[in-house]
């Protein structure tokens, strides 16, 4: 028999939790949907998410809806180590067995998880790429933080990674600067998954290009998810994104989960109000 | 003969918030079994309730009460209406198929890949699944120069043959199939007919909704009629 289904999990988390600002004893009590806010009135502290719980399976896509400020992009940086956390545990399969949280482990340890086992791909291409280094660079950037250090190899791997992405490879010596938007973006991705990590972070990658590009960054995202089953994390506020890419999805509001489940019912039969307005919101 | 679906007592009611909180009741009371290897065709007027069913099996809606055992290839029981999410999607891929009314397939993706995706998922090689894929449009008539095409542009009537080519050929053990001959003319519709019992004949068993009389005298052993999103008779075909 293979082990129950429920302990198969590649990332588990349980009560993450980021506050700016110093909270008072009730301010997780004082936040939240319920109360329409996440700053807490009595300390003035603002609640990004509070008291996050899910699973991610192996192969798996989750998709993060909410709107602008719900905590959609807080989630995924705690998880990438781009921000703190205040709280919470973050168990990821691939290290230490799943024993160990993450979250609070060395500096070292994190940079490790960061350059082999994880990708995030950001909104803003700026952010996840050296606009001072080509786009073949960028890549090698990732592959050396990964120890490889023959030349001809990591040319190779960015000729390989730009093809697949369809990023002319006769523009590898280039910045990123002369690209297009959804040439950047693309970049961006061959540089997430340069050294083929299990989970793969996606931030709003589409908001802001044009619709046919905006096409083909969804394509390459589902092309490279079938072939290589990477779990990845797709955040999102347009549920167009998340029905084509998702499996499951998690709602999230005033930096709490309102509800999950699976992204057919969450677009047939939304049981929460909010999900209920996001769905009759969509054109 | 074993039973792959226990429903029990199945209640749905969708609250609309935007409405103030106005409550609808689809389904009432809702118990029926079926065998491993039966055809049960849902009938009943538009609005009876027969896809909301369909779709509560399915688990796309979430029941509002009451049980929906199905007994799994391995022979352990799954409760659909609460079974954990990745235990539902772990059946979907494996096991419960569902073909609905009308195509819902990936944006450009060209209709022989929307088709041989199910045997992919099961490790058959990409030649094989081609080849099958191929088979099956002939069979059902579906004009060559469409198969690298994008099913989105299609008519109703090629959509609803990519639609259940799909399905077939991912022989599912249980399938969940919606006017699955409808905008179809007669030949097609034998065709389809034939396929679907040649699936039940090994071993499916099917769940159907149609309107057309022809389709469930040929396929259902038995009919489930509801009224109102309640049974009112169980008949023998």
């Amino acid at each position: 028999m293979s082990q129950p289904q429920d302990q198969n999990w590649l990332l588990r988390v349980r009560g993450l939790t980021k506050i700016h600002g110093d909270p008072g004893h009730n301010t997780i009590e004082l936040t939240g949907p319920e109360h329409a806010t996440n700053i807490c009135p009595e300390s003035g502290a603002i609640v990004a998410i509070a008291n996050i719980d899910f699973d991610l399976y192996p192969g798996e896509v989750l998709g993060i809806v909410g709107e602008s400020g719900s905590g959609k992009s807080t989630l995924v940086q705690l998880l990438y180590f781009d921000q703190p956390a205040t709280h919470g545990r973050a168990l990821f399969r691939e290290v230490d067995e799943g024993r160990s949280n993450i979250l609070t482990l060395s500096n070292q340890r994190k940079r490790f998880i960061k350059n082999h086992l994880m990708g995030m791909v950001y909104q803003n291409p700026r952010d996840g790429l050296n606009f001072n280094f080509t786009a073949g660079g960028n890549i090698a950037e990732k592959l050396l933080m990964a120890g490889t250090f023959h030349i001809g190899k990591i040319r190779g791997r960015a000729n390989y990674l730009l093809t697949q992405t369809e990023v002319p490879v006769q523009r590898i010596d280039e910045t990123p600067s002369s690209f297009s938007g959804g040439m950047q973006q693309r970049v961006q991705i061959s540089k997430a998954i340069a050294n083929n990590p299990p989970l793969v972070f996606f931030d709003e990658v589409t908001s802001g290009l044009d619709v046919s590009v905006q096409a083909k960054v969804l394509d390459l995202i589902r092309r490279l998810q079938q072939e290589s089953g990477i779990s990845m994390i797709v955040v999102s506020h347009d549920l167009g994104v998340i029905r084509m890419l998702t499996d499951r999805t998690i709602v999230l509001k005033h930096g709490r989960i309102v509800e999950h489940g699976l992204t057919d019912q969450i677009l047939q039969d939304p049981q929460h109000a909010y999900t209920q307005l996001l769905v009759s919101s969509l054109l | 003969m074993a039973k792959i679906l226990e429903v029990a007592n199945l209640h749905k009611e969708f609250t609309l918030f935007i409405l103030g909180a106005k409550k609808i009741r689809a389904l009432e009371n809702i118990s029926f079994d079926m065998e491993e290897g039966e055809i049960v065709g849902l009938t009943g007027k538009s609005g009876a309730g027969k896809s909301t069913l369909m779709k509560c099996v399915y688990r796309t809606y979430l029941p509002t009460s009451g049980s929906m055992r199905m007994r799994r290839a391995d022979g352990t029981f799954l409760d659909l209406s609460d079974a954990p999410e990745h235990e539902v999607l772990a059946l979907r891929r494996t096991e419960m198929r569902y073909c609905s009314q009308f195509l819902h397939a990936i944006p450009r993706v060209p209709a022989m890949e929307v088709v041989s995706e199910g045997l992919l998922a099961r490790g058959i090689a990409r030649e094989e699944a081609f080849r099958q894929a191929r088979d099956c449009f002939e069979r059902l008539g579906l004009p060559e120069e469409l198969w690298d095409a994008y099913p989105s542009t299609f008519s109703g009537g090629e959509q609803q043959r990519v639609n259940i080519s799909r399905a077939i050929l991912s022989q599912p053990r249980f399938l969940l199939v919606d006017e699955p001959t409808a905008s179809l003319d007669l030949k097609t519709k034998g065709a389809v007919i034939d396929m679907l019992l040649k699936l039940k004949a090994s071993g499916t068993s099917i769940l159907l909704i149609t309107h057309d009389e022809h389709t469930l005298n040929r396929l259902s052993d038995r009919c489930l009629h509801l009224e109102n999103g309640a049974v009112r008779n169980a008949v023998e075909v």
